[in-house]
């Protein structure tokens, strides 16, 4: 039993070396996104002492474009490769404490209204990705991919998807380089499209949280609109996540059927394994100011810890996005991907439009 | 999310749990510490 317990010599040496690796990219992480929200208060403040009428251009955005920049000239060094790739840590940091902002009763609601829209969403947008595949002639494997990075949560599940579905490296690089490319698209034109349509927070936190793929970029987008409306796409988004495992497990289930996947023996253990746990985490911390566990003051705390991890998350969002890398992946998935993308969001943005006048969101 | 992507990353790989793991634990220590006036007023 002491050696499944006890980490030998050897084991803790690497593993301190590990945790090592990441400072550099992490203080990267920190630099990038203090550089955003600094800029952002010293033009604020220069621009009033000055008089001038100038945008107030938010640190998420700062953020995102100094990553943006660095990723695509001079590139990421190797050195801070691992700890930039901790970014997906700090949005589930960020996630797990902005539970603190929710009393139970507000997600309850907000999530039961986003599941009606993510279940109305997950089908329509399955659906219709599987008929664009079909339509453009991609490998099946690749179509199943796409589908459920669109409808679902981009990366992590096409990457959960990839193992239970047996698809192939090739394939999963190009729906992830598809959903990635379209992610970066969607930061910049969901809030200019809420904007022009001067949506209120709520309905465009729903919107970003049920139209863009991949968490960091769902939360990211909500952020650039406001501080509520980036709360909201949380919780939008964290509802959509919730349902990985039943997806993933009808596509195993569906493959596996037809002698190209390994078959699910035990479902609950499939889908225990699969279900993002950080999701339990944000309902205990929401649970945990429902029973008054904090105060005021400290649920202000919780929620300015939670800003933080995600000023890493977003600077993190940048320095990923190499448009380069994308563009050798080929132009066919992400032609699929863009025209689902695009039917996608105007569905979401119907459903949103639709819920706001049923429910006055 | 899940939290198959984190089996590969380097966090992960300093203790095998997962990522979705660590950040629960972490989020639930760093509410403890606020809830026990460790940690206080954290600014923004």
């Amino acid at each position: 039993m002491a050696s499944t317990t006890a980490l030998s010599p050897v084991k803790s040496e690497s593993a301190l070396l590990n945790a090592l690796s990441l400072v550099p990219g992490v203080l990267l992480l920190a630099a990038i996104g203090y550089t955003g929200k600094f800029l952002e208060r010293f033009l604020n403040t220069y621009a009033k002492a000055h008089h001038w009428t100038f945008p107030n251009i938010e640190y998420v955005l700062w953020a995102i474009l100094i990553g943006l920049a660095i990723a695509n000239t001079v590139g990421v060094p190797k050195l801070f490769q691992a700890g930039v790739a901790t970014y997906e840590f700090w949005l589930k940091l960020g996630i797990v404490l902005l539970g603190a902002r929710f009393v139970a009763d507000d997600i309850l609601k907000l999530s039961g209204i986003s599941m009606a829209l993510v279940v109305i969403e997950i089908t329509v947008s399955l659906g219709l990705m599987t008929v664009l595949g079909r339509l453009f002639k991609l490998k099946r494997k690749l179509t199943t991919l796409l589908a459920i990075g669109s409808s679902i949560c981009g990366v992590s599940a096409i990457i959960a998807a990839k193992g239970a579905i047996d698809a192939d490296d090739e394939d999963s690089s190009f729906a992830i380089a598809a959903i990635l490319a379209l992610g970066a698209l969607a930061l910049f034109t969901f809030p200019a499209i809420a904007h022009g349509l001067h949506m209120n927070d709520v309905s465009y936190g729903l919107w970003a949280g049920l139209g863009v793929d991949n968490t960091a970029e769902a939360t990211a987008a909500g952020a650039l609109y406001s501080d509520a409306a980036g709360k909201v796409a949380v919780v939008a988004k964290t509802a959509r996540n919730a349902m990985i495992g039943f997806v993933v497990l009808a596509y195993a289930i569906y493959w596996a059927g037809r002698g190209q996947a390994e078959a699910v023996t035990n479902k609950a253990a499939f889908l225990w394994k699969k279900f993002p746990k950080f999701v339990l985490g944000f309902l205990l911390m929401s649970l945990l100011v429902g029973f008054h566990a904090f105060s005021k003051a400290q649920i202000g705390s919780l929620g300015n810890l939670s800003k933080w991890a995600f000023l890493l998350t977003f600077a993190g969002v940048g320095l990923r996005t190499n448009f380069r890398d994308m563009s050798r992946q080929g132009l066919r998935p992400f032609i699929v991907g863009a025209l689902g993308e695009v039917l996608i969001a105007c569905l979401t943005l119907g459903l949103v439009v639709g819920a706001n006048r049923i429910w006055g969101l | 999310m899940s939290t198959d992507t984190s089996s590969n990353t380097p966090l992960s790989k300093v203790i095998s749990l997962s990522l979705d793991t660590w950040a629960v634990i972490i989020a639930v220590a760093l509410a403890l510490a606020v809830r026990f006036d460790i940690l206080k007023n954290v600014p923004w």
